[in-house]
């Protein structure tokens, strides 16, 4: 991992210095999307240093501000967007528990390409802004921890799960039935209640408080951490009608778990240009 | 934030929203006196609902040992110290509710438990009041007291987990007003855990929602009592459903015994959620401590707990506790014998005010033996 980043580091300050900080998130195009937030590819994306505000629009309100800025670069192969979010974080927080938050960021885009933009916090009535999210627990239980009680307090003692009994008639069917009536969200199809494939979800709002599930977007994601910095990669479907040299808009937010932040209590930046560059 | 009435606070205040009430309010009546902290009550509801993976360290129903127990830590002497004693006159609540002071920013007055708050779920079982040793014997009334205090949510009027949930995930059903957490919608921000004060929404780590009491709604839809009712081996409980206070009725055992007889109250009123469990009192415990838990009513109701044995309507109701597995929506005495029935009348119990006494001679005559008096 240490190689990756110092390799990366040694292109970077060798021979393909990154362009200079933009004021707009500028997608550059490449015949590959990277999976990995180090790859060198990155390069040839300009950084567009966002800078947050909290959001103190509606209650909960966040009234201490944390994550001044966040670092945003943009590729695009003409079929899917890929963003790069960077932002300095002390603490990593990556499991769920009473009381714990996860570090998380988003990536909002206008459902449509219009003059007129909707409100960037979570958009409006008619003006419906797509989400992707991205958080932490779900990228560590995408990279293999499990997500039971066991796996986040190894000591833990557990008598007894009832669908576990050897009792049970009807075999591993009608345990994974029982296991599902504990499970209520899973039980009712909540795809924020896992399991999961992806620590990135596809979501659509008219304001805020509207959060629902979107059609797919095909969003992936991708969050390494090290050095004190979160590193996320975002992608999803290149907004409709994004052709080249076109510009629609892109709004960002950021929650650090360790101060608490969840849902309305974030860091957020306001309507940001996103333009498509051509080859 | 809408102007609302909270009748157990004999005011108006500050909620989140209009009021709205059900069309009936389910209730419930748990008799401190009575409890023996067996927790079959928590065993019945934990193998009934929360017995996932996820939901190991939830007690939607919990009994804890008071003054000192507590689950999680210390829940209700954290948010009184934020609310930082408040005051009464008479029977109107003159301080502030956790709505009406909340912070900047926030929807209610609350705090976050941790994880290790929820480490110790029967912390200070069976811990009294004060010290036994150093040669003190037992004297009358008891120098030193604890008593148990079971637990559910407590399907408030003004319910602040609701308040507190900015994706309105969580709701009340204007049916029964049983308040649930709407499992397909909960997104998992734990402000529902931080605004409720009883503490009674737990986060589920494994499915990333929160989950709490549902007043076991598909029994109640049958008119069943829930879990922790029926298996309550001390028959503290009652399930019924409560009217406004100008609405009693004489023969609905909650209107009876919270607005008519004024034995059974609230739990922490002044917090301003117009919870609908309510508690009689534990009569051995001092009404100072019952003042702070159930508000100024507590005295009164003591004494009127005491003198039930002479109050043969009162003392017909408090036995129709776990006498049926059916709500009891009416009750009436006749002669020696308590009645319950549904709102028709048609008849559901009847229980003898006084069981019969079986005299059973140590001497065996028939079968030529001597019995001993043991279990
Ligand atoms: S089952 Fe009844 S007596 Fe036993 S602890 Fe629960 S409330 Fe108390
Ligand atoms: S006791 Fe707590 S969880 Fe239950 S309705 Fe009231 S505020 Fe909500």
């Amino acid at each position: 991992m240490r190689h990756t980043v110092l390799i990366a580091l040694l292109l970077a300050g060798g021979c393909a210095r990154a362009p200079k900080p933009v004021s707009e998130v500028v997608a550059v195009s490449a015949i590959r999307l990277p999976a990995s937030p180090a790859d060198a590819a990155w390069d040839r994306a300009p950084e567009h240093i966002a800078r947050m505000v909290p959001q103190d629009l509606v209650e909960p309100r966040l009234l201490t501000p944390s994550t001044p800025e966040v670092r945003v670069r943009a590729l695009t192969d003409g079929a899917e967007i890929c963003f790069r979010l960077e932002w300095e974080d002390a603490t990593r927080s990556d499991t769920p528990g009473p009381s714990k938050m996860a570090d998380a960021c988003a990536v909002q885009i206008p459902e449509k390409i219009e003059k007129d933009l909707p409100e960037p916090q979570m958009g409006q009535d008619g003006k419906r802004v797509q989400v992707t999210y991205w958080r932490a627990d779900w990228q560590a239980t995408v990279d293999g921890r499990g997500d039971t009680i066991r796996d986040l307090y190894p000591n833990a003692s557990i008598d007894h799960y009832p669908y576990d009994a050897k009792t049970i008639e009807g075999g591993d069917r009608a345990r994974q039935e029982m296991a599902l009536r504990y499970a209520p969200a899973r039980a009712l199809g909540n795809l924020r209640a896992g399991p999961r494939s992806q620590p990135v979800e596809d979501l659509i709002a008219t304001g805020p408080g509207t959060l629902s599930p979107g059609p797919s977007l095909g969003a992936k994601g991708k969050g390494v951490y090290g050095r004190q910095r979160w590193s996320v990669l975002i992608s999803r479907k290149l907004p409709d009608g994004l052709g080249v040299n076109q510009r629609t808009h892109v709004a960002l937010a950021v929650w650090e778990g360790s101060q608490h932040e969840t849902g309305a209590r974030k860091m957020r930046t306001g309507w940001i240009p996103l333009v498509r560059r051509g080859e | 934030m809408a102007r609302v009435y909270n009748w157990q606070l004999g005011r108006e205040m500050a909620y989140w929203y209009p009021e709205a009430r059900p069309r009936r309010q389910f209730a419930a009546v748990f008799d401190t006196n009575k409890c023996i902290a067996c927790q079959t009550c928590t065993l019945a509801c934990k193998t009934t609902w929360t017995s996932g993976k996820g939901q190991e360290y939830m007690l939607w129903n919990n009994v804890e040992t008071k003054p000192y127990g507590s689950y999680p830590l210390a829940y209700d002497l954290r948010l009184l110290e934020m609310l930082n004693g408040q005051q009464w006159n008479g029977s109107r609540y003159t301080g502030q509710t956790i709505f009406e002071s909340a912070p900047a920013g926030e929807r209610v007055l609350g705090w976050r438990p941790e994880e290790q708050d929820f480490a110790y779920p029967n912390v200070g079982e069976d811990d009294c009041a004060g010290e036994v040793d150093g040669g003190k014997y037992l004297s009358l009334p008891h120098l030193n007291w604890f008593f148990y205090l079971a637990r559910i949510c407590n399907h408030c009027t003004y319910p602040a987990c609701l308040a507190s949930c900015p994706r309105g995930s969580i709701y009340k059903r204007p049916e029964d007003g049983i308040v649930l957490v709407d499992q397909g919608r909960c997104r998992g921000y734990q402000e529902c855990v931080k605004g409720c004060p009883y503490k009674k929404v737990f986060f589920n780590p494994l499915t990333g929602t929160s989950e709490k009491c549902i007043a076991c709604f598909p029994k109640i839809e049958q008119g069943i009592q829930p879990q922790c009712f029926v298996n309550c081996i001390g028959k503290i409980r009652l399930a019924g459903w409560i009217s406004k206070p100008e609405q009693a009725r004489a023969d609905n055992p909650m209107d009876y015994l919270v607005h008519i007889k004024k034995v059974a109250l609230p739990l922490f009123p002044q917090f301003g959620l117009e919870p609908n469990v309510y508690y009689i009192p534990p009569i051995h415990a001092p009404v100072s401590f019952n003042q702070q838990l159930f508000g100024p009513g507590a005295g009164e109701a003591m004494k009127t707990y005491r003198n039930a044995m002479h109050d043969p309507d009162l003392a017909s109701l408090l036995c129709l506790f776990g006498s049926t597995e059916l709500v009891v929506p009416r009750f009436r005495r006749q002669g020696d014998l308590a009645i319950g029935s549904d709102e028709k009348g048609a008849e559901i119990v009847r229980v003898p005010l006084r069981e019969p006494v079986h005299v059973r001679p140590a001497f065996d005559a028939k079968n030529q033996l001597v019995r001993i008096n043991c279990p």
